[in-house]
């Protein structure tokens, strides 16, 4: 008998037993069968409606969430020890037992990890990375010293920075939001990660860890210095990228030298498609479409997330964004869910374009 | 014979590498290099990190979870040894 239930017909029963004991004599044991027989066919005939209906049709059901509604977020922080391996890593924290932690790399990841959630819940009605309430894990201390952050497809891990040029990546909340992105953009368009379809992953990232952290810190356009990673990289002067003036967040860095992003089109680098290469220039030319967005915001005024973050949003879950799409691809459909959400001649939709003209594409 | 361990990638892309002197024949490195090779990945690591090995004119991926117990001193000795050679050229 399974342990969840009394009766052993409600337990994993054959088929063509449940048939055999619905025709039983006892009638006790009939009714059992005829009933669990029942619950079966609800069950297979319910699975099959919830996988073919459509996510309006869920969010309707009270299935995905949307704003107002139940929180439904699930999130774990593990310490990985300053070692490579997820399997030996410690859990810290998680939502259910919301255990009271002193590690500030845990603690930051928790406060960014919600920042996140929340951002894309109460505006968005996203539950979650994968819009179905997916585990939140994320990772602190990974590795010796590691200078970086990343998705892997299943987590965000985070390591401590070198201690002279970074320092933890767990201290900006846009860089925490800019990973979970990655996520949202794996579950949505996936687009490639290579070239402007990776750049624009890439900026896709920027643009919602940027309004995740204004967001966190209730900044609008003009408040905000649209700046990733500022914390995590040492030195007053110094930020991983600038959204507002690329190529500018580090100027003669005594280990970097000078940024290397370009703000416009005409400035695009055409690297190779390695690793060495950053995948044709990924975290190199996002700086094109980051600033458009950036100038289309700004001109809109207010609050990037309430009318440039709505349209951006409608582009990264549309249907008609391609794997491959290309910078002019994402410029076209910003202008039409410019135009649907606000109007043909809104000032919305001449902001947009103004964005993608400052950047030359 | 010179090895040179080479970094790539990250969320802001930097290439950084050491290198050591070590006894090893070339019949030994081919074994090494064999066993340290990446299983072909599902995806891309968005902002991932990756290792290459080069010696003399070759250079090869590498994955430093699979470094056999005889090298993983040396290897954790060029990783902690690595610095930053350049962040926005391609191949190095």
């Amino acid at each position: 008998m399974c342990k969840n239930h009394l009766n052993p017909i409600h337990c994993i029963v054959p088929p063509y037993m449940l048939t055999k004991l619905m025709e039983s004599g006892n009638k006790k044991i009939a009714d059992l069968a005829i009933n669990s027989n029942f619950r079966s066919f609800r069950f297979r005939s319910d699975r099959i409606f919830f996988q073919q209906s459509s996510i309006r049709e869920k969010t309707i059901l009270g299935l995905i969430g949307k704003p107002g509604g139940k929180e439904t977020m699930a999130m774990e922080v593990y310490d990985c020890k300053q070692k490579t391996d997820f399997m030996s890593a410690n859990l810290l924290w998680d939502t259910r037992t919301n255990q009271k932690l002193t590690s500030v790399a845990g603690k930051n990841v928790i406060k960014g990890g919600k920042a996140a959630f929340d951002f894309y819940w109460q505006l968005f009605g996203r539950n979650s990375i994968d819009n179905k309430g997916l585990l939140i894990k994320q990772y602190v201390h990974f590795d010796k010293g590691m200078d970086n952050a990343y998705w892997d497809g299943r987590r965000m891990v985070y390591g401590d920075g070198d201690g002279s040029v970074f320092t933890s990546f767990t201290s900006d909340i846009d860089v925490i939001g800019h990973e979970l992105t990655h996520g949202v953009t794996e579950n949505e368009a996936n687009l490639d990660y290579e070239n402007q379809s990776g750049a624009m992953n890439e900026s896709f990232s920027d643009i919602f860890g940027i309004m995740i952290k204004q967001r966190y810190n209730n900044q609008d356009v003009k408040k905000s210095n649209w700046l990733i990673g500022e914390k995590v990289m040492i030195g007053p002067k110094y930020a991983l990228r600038s959204m507002k003036a690329p190529g500018t967040a580090y100027i003669n860095h005594p280990e970097l030298g000078d940024d290397p992003q370009p703000a416009t089109m005409d400035k695009y680098q055409k690297l190779p498609d390695t690793s060495s290469g950053d995948w044709g220039g990924v975290h190199i030319n996002s700086g094109i479409t980051n600033f458009a967005f950036y100038v289309a915001a700004f001109n809109m005024g207010g609050y990037a997330w309430e009318k440039a973050g709505r349209i951006w949003y409608a582009v990264l879950t549309d249907k008609d964004l391609a794997q491959n799409a290309k910078f002019a691809d994402v410029k076209d459909l910003t202008i039409i869910h410019a135009e649907k959400l606000y109007g043909i001649d809104s000032s919305e939709v001449k902001a947009v374009k103004q964005g993608w003209a400052e950047a030359k594409v | 014979m010179k090895i040179k361990l080479i970094r790539t990638g990250g969320i802001i892309p930097i290439t950084k590498a050491a290198e050591a002197e070590v006894e090893i024949t070339a019949h030994e490195l081919e074994g090494l290099l064999e066993k340290i090779q990446p299983d072909s990945p599902a995806g891309r690591i968005k902002d991932g990190n990756y290792y290459e090995l080069t010696a003399g004119n070759s250079r090869t991926p590498v994955d430093l979870e699979k470094i056999p117990d005889e090298y993983k001193a040396l290897f954790s000795k060029l990783k902690s040894d690595l610095k930053i050679i350049s962040n926005k050229k391609g191949p190095v």
